[in-house]
């Protein structure tokens, strides 16, 4: 199996792709990296929403299948999800006809309507987290962007339920996990051992800990993940990289970040005083590490409060 | 005293002037400056505010009237640079070395330039409180956020700014939603921590803090909290507005109290809450 991805690898690099234009979006070329046979990231900047990037913060990935490509991801737009269409057509004649969906964040599946040919897919959980969560996160998109969308145009896919599925002939073993988001799949591509992580995975970008149900739950899934035997892994947010290297630098920054707010709320200090730390060294090659530490603070500091001093339930 | 940045600097001068003269050539001083120091003193203000906003004038005048006033380092505001869920931004104030400098403080008034409800509290120390308070407030819009510490005649005031704008996958309203906190209502959680210095009393109030802007829901929020010892006797008190947040949680530092100490609170419809926490 390795040999033949490495033997496929190396002919993806000194094939000549179409010699079509370059996909331009924001003003800036958008660029499918080979991962596997058959296999392409795109990765999204890696930033929060904004102006200068128009968007596109999230990754997302495709596998040409002999029956039709396969999506997973659509970006945070339905013109963003354009030129990734355009994108896609420069490495395969197939059309995509399905776009899973790894969870409800605005830049992972406000550009499906750019598929509107394809199924569109996600599990229940993020289903209904979409439903709930859509009107908010559109205006964000439009805050934030600066572009306005059409509510009607961000539509809720259909529900997958997860493990051992077949889209065409092409089997995926999807994983329901809930650690990031509340509802988030993980998928993995045993033809060739590629992993996609969603966003329970971030690699040289900090973690988002909006929608988490805890932290606890998110390291216990990544635990979980070390024992797929995948060989390249694709994050939500930043490069690909070996499984390993992602789910431990994911692990390993949520574990101080838990150590952190438990030790701070255990003594009653307040946020505030959680905020007056220095991030450890080894996490300042990840991106906006400043931003989302104070986020998470933000976001979980009254539940590790409500845990740890008033007695509520995990 | 590098950290003090004098506003109304020519009564200063005509203090210090004045203290050696005779009482009869100090008043004819304060006569010759009296009127250019007013004027002098209004067009300052708005220079000198370090977070630069039109409202500090209004809201000087409307909280802290004609007593003197300097903007001071030693008072310190944190706060996150940003609004992650504009109802729940947590601040904590710290003027406990202002404090250490010189007579004790008796007042400390805090607000938000841009919210409809400016004013957050108005908290007196008394005998037991230290100037040093954390609690969650609402945030309608970026905006300067206002502590004045009250020491002698004088205010000293610190301040921070706060950006009102989440990330793009917040959700606050959805965040903050508590839609059955009529099953969690009154309840009064807290406990104590402490060291050789003080008790640092961490409190959480269940309720709701409804403002009354919102159309068709009346106003529904706690007005006071107050701190009493062992014997009953009052010893710190806090007035809250409807712009500190939902479930109000204060954190607030006690000089040692060996019985602890008795919290109570007071809503706008007469409800009335306490609970006793010991060392």
């Amino acid at each position: 199996m390795k040999a033949g991805f490495l033997a496929t690898f190396s002919t993806l690099l000194i094939t000549p792709l179409a010699a079509s234009e370059p996909v331009m979006f924001c003003e800036r070329p958008l660029t499918a990296q080979p991962i596997a046979e058959n296999t392409w990231m795109v990765e999204g900047v890696k930033e929060e929403l904004s102006t200068s990037n128009c968007g596109h913060i999230g990754n997302q990935a495709f596998i040409a299948t002999p029956s039709g490509v396969i999506l997973i991801d659509s970006g945070s737009s339905p013109h963003f999800g354009e030129a990734l269409k355009t994108l896609i057509a420069q490495h395969t004649a197939q059309p995509v006809r399905w776009v899973l969906n790894t969870h409800h964040h605005p830049d992972h599946f406000f550009g499906n309507a750019a598929f509107d040919e394809a199924q569109h897919l996600t599990l229940a959980s993020t289903r209904a987290l979409m439903a709930r969560d859509r009107d908010a996160l559109i205006d964000n998109v439009a805050r934030l962007t600066g572009h306005s969308l059409e509510h009607s145009s961000i539509a809720l896919p259909k529900v997958i339920e997860a493990g051992e599925i077949t889209l065409g002939n092409y089997p995926l073993t999807l994983f329901a996990m809930s650690g990031h988001s509340g509802g988030d799949l993980v998928i993995m591509d045993h033809a060739t051992d590629v992993l996609f992580l969603g966003d329970i995975g971030f690699y040289q970008r900090a973690a988002a800990t909006a929608h988490s149900p805890s932290l606890q739950q998110w390291l216990e899934e990544l635990n979980d993940l070390r024992a797929l035997n995948a060989s390249i892994a694709v994050p939500g947010h930043g490069p690909s990289a070996p499984p390993e290297t992602i789910i431990g630098q994911t692990t390993h920054y949520l574990e101080w970040l838990d150590q952190r707010l438990s030790d701070v709320a255990s003594e009653g200090l307040g946020a505030n005083h959680a905020l007056a730390v220095e991030i450890p060294s080894m996490f300042s090659t990840m991106a906006l590490s400043e931003y989302e530490f104070t986020r998470s603070v933000m976001q979980l500091y009254p539940h590790y409060e409500a845990r740890l001093l008033w007695g509520a339930p995990h | 005293m590098a950290t003090l940045n004098p506003i109304i600097t020519l009564q200063r001068i005509a203090a210090a002037f004045a203290a050696p003269l005779t009482p009869a050539l100090a008043v004819l001083f304060w006569l010759l400056l009296a009127l250019p120091t007013t004027a002098l003193a209004t067009a300052s203000t708005a220079e000198q505010d370090p977070l630069n906003s039109f409202m500090w004038p209004v809201y000087r005048e409307r909280f802290l009237g004609d007593a003197p006033v300097v903007f001071d380092e030693r008072v310190t505001v944190s706060a996150p640079g940003f609004a992650e869920d504009s109802g729940q931004v947590p601040i904590s104030l710290d003027a406990s070395a202002l404090e250490a400098s010189g007579e004790p403080i008796t007042d400390i008034i805090a607000w938000v330039d841009l919210n409809p409800i400016p004013r957050l509290f108005h908290y007196s120390p008394m005998s037991h409180g230290i100037a040093k308070l954390s609690l969650n407030i609402r945030l309608e819009q970026a905006s300067a956020v206002r502590v004045a510490v009250k020491q002698g005649d004088t205010w000293h005031v610190g301040g921070t700014y706060i950006e009102a704008e989440g990330g793009g996958c917040t959700t606050p309203g959805i965040a903050s939603a508590d839609t059955d906190w009529e099953t969690t209502f009154g309840e009064l959680q807290g406990r104590l921590f402490a060291n050789e210095d003080e008790q640092r009393l961490r409190v959480r109030l269940s309720h709701p803090m409804d403002s009354g802007l919102i159309p068709s829901q009346p106003a529904f929020y706690v007005q006071s909290f107050e701190l009493l010892d062992q014997q009953g006797q009052q010893v710190a008190a806090l007035d809250i507005d409807a712009s500190v947040s939902a479930n109000p949680t204060l954190g607030l530092h006690m000089r040692p109290s060996p019985g602890g100490y008795v919290i109570g609170a007071r809503d706008n419809n007469g409800n009335r809450f306490s609970i006793g926490l010991q060392p």
